[in-house]
């Protein structure tokens, strides 16, 4: 996980961004899965973080590209404030996302 | 959703951890599997999530048992189907009122998605009473 939040720092991509939230979930999923076993409120609590950081970014993706591709022709002008506050609602939450993810960290024994 | 506690007291080896996680994300996706035939916003997306548990959970276990590996497949199939109802959900919550055309269309889709994770939950409920890892006593008394 935290190779891929490297990379998202290094450029904020949207293919990136989803490498991030993958790893984080296969991550949160192992650490729920072994809790009994291995305790770690705190690293759990900073891979929940990091998901909740990135969700508005996906989320905007998500919905921009699937109305773009599904919007009826007949009305594509009546999806235009729509497409056009997705896309400004993807550009900042991606900023926002690359600005949190700078601080966050998933090495070391540190909070675990 | 928080996942089910998976109860791992006295586990000593690999083989019976495999067998506690993965008794309990199943057990886990069985009890919310209602939500798929409710075709509700709220059921589904638990169902997807659980589903998103039990995938994981199989594909980490995999090189302990090569059948888990299809199974996990599956479940990514069956997470892709839910993924694209919850997607069409979402927008059409904010869907400006007057797009009844692109509205239909998404709805339609929408359902499409839906009956493709029925027969896909079916499939893979097949698919897991085959993996020898996983306790078929605990599977039964959810189905």
């Amino acid at each position: 996980m935290e190779g891929a939040r490297r990379r998202f720092i290094s450029k904020p991509t949207e293919k990136r961004l989803h490498s991030v939230r993958t790893a984080g979930r296969r991550f949160r999923s192992l650490l729920e899965d072994v809790a009994e076993l291995a305790p770690s409120a705190k690293l759990l609590g900073r891979v929940k973080r990091a998901a909740e950081q990135t969700d508005a970014a996906r989320d905007a993706t998500i919905l921009l590209r699937l109305l773009e591709n599904s919007v009826d022709p007949s009305e594509r002008h009546l999806a235009e404030p729509l497409l056009a506050k997705l896309s400004a609602r993807e550009k900042e939450a991606t900023r926002l996302a690359h600005k949190r993810l700078r601080r966050a960290r998933f090495t070391g024994s540190r909070g675990t | 959703m928080k996942p089910d506690p998976v109860p791992l007291h006295g586990v000593t080896d690999g083989i019976e951890l495999a067998r506690r996680v993965l008794d309990t994300r199943v057990c886990e996706v069985r009890r919310l599997a209602g939500g798929l035939q409710q075709r509700d916003q709220q059921g589904l997306h638990d169902f997807r999530i659980a589903c998103k548990r039990v995938r994981y959970a199989l594909e980490r276990f995999a090189d302990l048992d090569s059948s888990l590996e299809t199974v996990a497949k599956h479940f990514e199939l069956l997470q892709d189907a839910l993924g694209e109802a919850h997607d069409r959900d979402v927008l059409l919550s904010v869907l400006p009122v007057a797009m009844g055309q692109t509205e239909q269309r998404l709805a339609a889709e929408r359902e499409a998605s839906v009956d493709r994770a029925v027969v896909l939950w079916a499939q893979a409920q097949e698919l897991l009473l085959d993996c020898p890892l996983i306790v078929l006593e605990a599977a039964s008394n959810h189905s």
